[in-house]
């Protein structure tokens, strides 16, 4: 199940003022991102917050942590991304993160939103996980290239559109692993193209 | 290891015994067990809980995040954990509630074995007459009882944390000894 440490990616589409009740995680890297609408998200550390799309957060379930997470909206629909990456090393603190990003620094690039603890990028949120999550949005024709060491591994999620990555075609909603290629080229579909990038060991 | 799956059923009026039964439920979720929280509502009128806002919005909050529950979460569980509010060492009547699930189980033999522990918001505190009188109801329903520590350190979060993992812990222990508790 899952690819390499990539566990699951769930594409909830959540109905006004409807959500997830209160449940348990453990020894689980979760990130959540907004397409649409606002979660409210609330948890056994104490925190109790509402963001959007421009606002990404990363929870480290470690030894355990119980939340519940709703539409923020009692009018409008919620579109959300949860990926779950299982973490390197187990029984660690649980924590909290969120980082907010400007739509312009995803745009024609590739923007880093979580890495490794220890790799020193002040701007990206950290995972116990040898793996790095980038975004990018692509209008169309747009064209954006990536490097992939050798020996690492890749999964590409449309979140939105359509992309091509090496003439492969992507709808949304497709996902597709990568191994044994270094030099991967995506351009965006007729409507252009939102899409995550996961680097893995 | 063992897998043991807690239930941990809970009233809440203003929010107090919800912190108190998530605080449980961690300690079950550090202990390695899986968990289910549910949630008893108030057999009280909403004309009476919206005279106080706090507990109006906690309750709308409530429903919201939590169901009741059901038959199935009770024979899914090894362990039960029932958290009640109390005030002036007198559980609040949602006590009853739980009885009456309780009991139509326990005719039905479907609780014989199974470990129990109650917690009230008071007990957690300090020494509760109230927890002594639900713990005797529980007492007779063939439930095998762990009270919470006494001795235990820490501040009320902190000791309902550990509460529930020990709960779950003597839970996997004697279901490792092969007890007949476990069918």
């Amino acid at each position: 199940m899952g690819f390499r440490a990539l566990r699951v990616i769930n594409d909830d589409r959540i109905a006004p003022g409807r959500g997830f009740g209160a449940h348990a995680h453990r020894d689980m890297e979760i990130l959540t991102y907004v397409l649409d609408g606002g979660l409210t998200h609330r948890d056994s550390m104490g925190e109790t917050r509402t963001f959007g799309a421009d606002t990404i957060q990363v929870m480290s379930a470690g030894t355990g942590v119980i939340h519940s997470e709703f539409n923020a909206s009692e009018q409008e629909p919620g579109h959300f991304l949860q990926i779950w990456i299982e973490p390197a090393v187990t029984d660690t603190e649980p924590s909290y993160q969120q980082i907010s990003i400007d739509p312009k620094e995803r745009s024609g690039r590739f923007k880093l939103l979580a890495a490794p603890r220890g790799h020193n990028h002040d701007e990206a949120m950290t995972i116990h996980q040898n793996a790095f999550v980038y975004a990018a949005v692509l209008g169309s024709g747009e064209n954006l290239r990536q490097k992939l060491a050798p020996g690492r591994h890749a999964w590409v999620q449309v979140a939105r559109g359509n992309v091509s990555m090496n003439g492969e075609e992507l709808a949304e909603g497709d996902g597709a692993a990568v191994s044994d290629e270094q030099d991967l080229s995506f351009t965006g579909g007729p409507d252009g193209s939102e899409f995550l990038y996961f680097d893995l060991a | 290891m063992l897998d043991i799956n807690t239930l941990v059923t809970f009233s809440s009026r203003t929010g107090s015994t919800e912190k108190l039964a998530l605080a449980a439920a961690l300690g079950a979720v550090q202990s390695r067990s899986n968990i289910r929280l549910r949630w008893v509502p108030e057999n009280v009128d909403v004309q009476t809980i919206s005279l106080v806002p706090e507990w109006r919005a906690n309750r709308d909050r409530m429903a919201r995040e939590y169901i009741a529950p059901r038959e199935i979460d009770y024979l899914w569980a090894d362990v039960l954990v029932i958290g009640l509010p109390a005030r002036d060492r007198v559980p609040f009547p949602e006590l009853k509630t739980y009885l009456d699930i309780l009991k139509g189980l326990h005719i039905a033999g479907k609780l014989r074995g199974k470990v129990g522990t109650a917690f009230t918001t008071e007990s957690i505190e300090q020494s509760d007459p109230a927890l002594v009188s639900l713990c005797s109801i529980l007492d007779g329903l063939d439930l095998i009882l762990v009270p919470p520590d006494a001795t235990a350190a820490g501040n009320t979060v902190d000791r309902a944390r550990l509460h529930g993992r020990r709960v779950t812990e003597v839970a996997r222990d004697l279901k490792r000894a092969g007890t007949t508790a476990f069918p």
